[in-house]
């Protein structure tokens, strides 16, 4: 090998080292690879979509968070969020009279629209600060979940289940079945979300989030209106929570008021492991994508390390700081060095 | 003669922030396709006039005619649709997007459904080129340097085409080679037949790209001049800026240095704050550190009170060499730092006068495990007594006090140390007259006693001509002049703060 061309491919390289989001690819990667040695035939099909669908959830939730994060807010609120909407669908649908499943969408997709409203209004209009607006409608959502449904249950409509498992409606065309296990639903419904936002990126409501979440002060001189572009941020996730929900409620075929709230805080912890400032305006919301799929593979090592049920909460706990700071400790000493060369 | 049409008319402005007097009565006349220099001291008003033009702030009374047309600007977009930028002092930028989606904020163009990148990037190209073409337009802006960052701001301000563009003190941040390039833009645009409205305290900046210049002092416009028509004299400008008339000085009472050397500094370096920074400090003298604002005074007491492990210097106390890298190594050598913002690096400001008062004390080394509550409370009394700090009781907390009375708590937290060297950070700002003669007083009892010596930079000449045996002019982090005894007056400060002589 000749010298120039060595050095092209190390300068490449360190490029790719230095790269601000590099020690979370790393952690990825590592994760990844020792879920597949744990995990028996991760690589079978069968396998790979019943990952595909446990990881659904927290990904759409993640991305969702991801938006309000970055305009500068925080919502408390994704986990009942989403067992309000699965509460909502199941009572709107009828089993046996399939047209009451269109209804549900309708009506389940406006009421994630106004949860998303309300908390846009709070944190972009009326300035209370989201920790506060979103844990307060979090127990409104709560609240009326309960009262829609105070033991898990309810009824859907059979085909609801394109958005688990195709193969399990029986009236579905062979095409559309066949489609479906290429294709696992859930991925599709994360395909979605990851549209949506590619198009939102482009457009100046995504270059506004986060000029609104890097400096409010100056995106309002410059004459952006910062407390609309708040809303939308909360709306944008709310069509995230929106997808979660169709997901939850194929999967279960039943409303349930409490299954989301463990997923609140795992979203935002998954948003800060894919390197989302919690201050706002830094950060990629396909990094979010990155931080969740860490998330949910420590999950996935936690359970096939034959760890005593007992301590695998602590271990997940120990894990993820390992990665947080890790990715930090990574952070700080790559922006000195950079700052000293700078200074050379 | 041939003026052209006025762009801008404002007349009898008057503006007050609380009690004070921020304009009382300022005239301004824009015309298109000159430069408008806008001169005078600190707190004389220049930027409270410009942020009345572009409506950050309403005037109280007063006529602003915008082409002819009166207007009053409820918020700064206003102002920017009929074609009024400004480059504001504190910069406007988003730190987290880079340079072309700065420049482009609020004025994207779609192309389709999509935002028009290629466009904006090509149009951001084009305006920087006119003023610092080496700059990469896709770094962000948070890696850009200070004088970059001013370029990008000024950028943001020409890229929507303005009338009349107004750039309050743009070229602090720049070096020599960006203020040409600046200049050279700011032509370009002139003879297109934009007015432009220029603010610096470098004087000689003014005098080369200015058409004519308004000076300000005390909130009103003292003196126009046209360069063309009245020539340029440096001297009767700053003439115009310190006034005339001169109040009676207060006698300065007569003090003995003595020849001892306390503190010798060499060679401080901060950063791009201070350069090679060098004096020596005598037992018994009040050092005063003067210049035009922001020329790194802030940084030098702060780097002399060891908050910035990075600054290197050769430092003798009495002497003895010492480190000023942590602010625990400063306290301990009896350095003692009443810094500039007491709100937020003087005081606990919800604790009450007590906590605040011995708080340094519970950092001394062989501190008692449990605080002698009863002694302390009688130390506190004592500070409380002889700073005359007017409160009920010494649990009040701090934010119940005026502002002169917080002050004084500052400066009572190091009263039971022996101090060497004290160092005051403009200790009179936002401090009323009556507590700002008693801080002084006990200072400068403190010194005559020979018990410190006090380095003291103040915004306000004033108080250096008052109190300081000898005065250091700071400029872009270097000291350009000492002063001593008669030289320690109005005139002279400003003109070598100003570089004029």
């Amino acid at each position: 090998m000749n010298g120039k061309n060595n050095n092209a491919v190390a300068s490449a390289l360190k490029r790719f080292v230095s790269n601000h989001d590099f020690p979370r690819l790393l952690i990825l990667i590592a994760m990844f690879a020792l879920t597949a040695v744990m995990q028996k035939n991760f690589f079978a099909m069968k396998s790979i979509v019943r990952n595909i669908n446990s990881f659904t959830p927290l990904i759409l939730l993640t991305m969702g968070q991801a938006v309000v994060i970055i305009s500068g807010g925080l919502d408390l609120s994704v986990g009942t969020a989403l067992s309000l909407l699965t509460c909502v669908a199941t009572s709107v649908m009828r089993q046996g009279l399939p047209i009451t499943g269109v209804y549900a969408l309708l009506v389940t997709f406006a009421v994630a629209m106004a949860m998303g409203l309300i908390n846009g209004i709070g944190i972009g209009f009326f300035r209370v600060p989201p920790l506060i607006v979103t844990f307060a409608t979090s127990y409104i959502w709560l609240g009326i979940a309960l009262f829609l449904r105070p033991t898990p249950g309810g009824e859907t409509v059979d085909w609801f289940q394109v958005f688990y498992k195709i193969r399990n409606i029986e009236s579905a065309p062979a095409s559309l079945k066949a489609f479906g296990e290429i294709i696992p639903p859930a991925l599709v419904l994360i395909i979605l979300g990851c549209i949506l936002w590619w198009i939102i990126s482009r457009t100046k409501t995504g270059r506004y989030i986060y000029a609104v979440g890097g400096n409010s002060e100056s995106a309002y001189v410059t004459g952006i209106n910062t407390s609309w572009v708040q809303i939308k941020a909360c709306l944008i996730n709310s069509v995230f929570i929106f997808l979660a929900a169709l997901f939850f409620v194929g999967q279960s075929r039943s409303g349930d008021a409490r299954m989301g709230d463990p997923l609140t805080l795992k979203a935002i912890a998954a948003v800060v492991v894919g390197g989302i400032a919690l201050t706002g305006g830094r950060g990629s919301v396909y990094y979010a994508f990155v931080g969740a799929l860490i998330f949910s593979f420590v999950s996935k090592i936690i359970f096939f390390a034959n760890i005593p049920n007992a301590f695998q909460t602590l271990f997940s706990g120990v894990i993820i700081i390992i990665a947080i700071a890790g990715s930090q400790l990574y952070t700080l000493s790559s922006r000195k060095e950079m700052e000293e060369s700078k200074l050379t | 003669m041939n003026q052209t049409a006025k762009v801008l008319e404002a007349t009898g402005i008057r503006k007050h922030f609380g009690g004070v007097i921020a304009l009382s009565n300022a005239n301004l006349v824009c015309r298109s396709g000159r430069i408008t220099g806008l001169l005078g001291a600190n707190g004389s008003g220049k930027s409270t006039m410009s942020k009345i033009i572009t409506g950050v702030y309403s005037a109280d009374k007063g006529e602003i005619k915008y082409n002819g047309r009166p207007v009053r600007y409820r918020n700064p977009n206003e102002a920017r649709q009929d074609g009024i930028a400004m480059v504001f002092q504190n910069l406007s930028l988003v730190a987290d997007l880079n340079v072309w989606q700065n420049i482009v904020l609020g004025e994207e163009e779609n192309k389709g459904l999509f935002l028009d990148n290629r466009g904006a990037m090509e149009h951001s190209r084009a305006i920087v080129d006119q003023l610092l073409p080496d700059l990469d337009i896709r770094k962000m802006v948070h890696e850009l340097n200070p004088g970059e960052m001013q370029i990008v701001e000024i950028a943001k301000a020409i890229s929507e085409n303005p009338k009349l563009l107004i750039l309050d003190e743009p070229t602090a941040a720049l070096e020599q080679a960006q203020v040409k390039s600046l200049f050279d833009t700011m032509r370009a645009l002139v003879k297109k037949g934009v007015a432009i409205i220029f603010t610096s305290h470098r004087l000689w900046e003014v005098m080369e790209i200015c058409d004519d210049i308004v000076v300000f002092r005390n909130g009103a416009n003292v003196a126009s001049i046209d360069f063309a028509k009245d020539g340029k004299d440096p001297e009767k400008i700053i003439g115009y800026i310190t006034g005339e008339t001169k109040e009676a000085k207060t006698e300065k009472k007569a003090r003995t240095v003595s020849g001892e050397t306390v503190l010798q500094i060499r060679n401080l370096n901060y950063s791009r704050f201070l350069k090679d920074v060098s004096f020596e400090l005598k037992k018994g003298e009040i050092l005063g550190i003067g210049g035009l604002a922001g020329q790194g005074q802030h940084e030098l007491m702060l780097a002399l009170a060891g908050n910035y492990p990075g600054a290197t210097c050769d430092a003798k106390l009495n002497e003895k060499k010492i480190r000023l890298t942590r602010p625990a190594y400063a306290i301990r050598n009896s350095i003692h730092l009443v810094p500039g913002d007491r709100q937020l690096e003087g005081l606990f400001l919800s604790h009450s006068l007590f906590t605040n008062i011995i708080f340094p004390k519970l950092g001394l080394s062989r501190q008692p495990l449990f605080t002698p509550r009863k002694k302390y409370r009688k130390e506190c009394q004592g500070v409380i007594d002889s700073l005359s700090i007017v409160t009920h009781n010494m649990d009040m907390p701090v934010n119940s006090l005026s502002g002169g009375n917080q002050q004084k708590v500052v400066v009572g937290k190091w009263l039971s140390f022996d101090t060497d060297v004290l160092l005051l950070a403009d200790p009179a700002k936002g401090v009323d007259v009556g507590a700002k003669r008693d801080l002084y007083d006990y200072i400068v009892g403190q010194v005559k006693e020979n018990k410190m010596s006090v380095i003291l930079y103040a915004s306000d000449n004033e108080e250096l001509i008052q109190y300081c045996d000898r005065l250091l002019i700071m400029y872009e982090g270097q000291i350009v002049a000492t002063l001593e005894g008669e030289e320690i007056n109005d005139e002279t400060i400003v003109a070598t703060s100003m570089r004029v002589r």
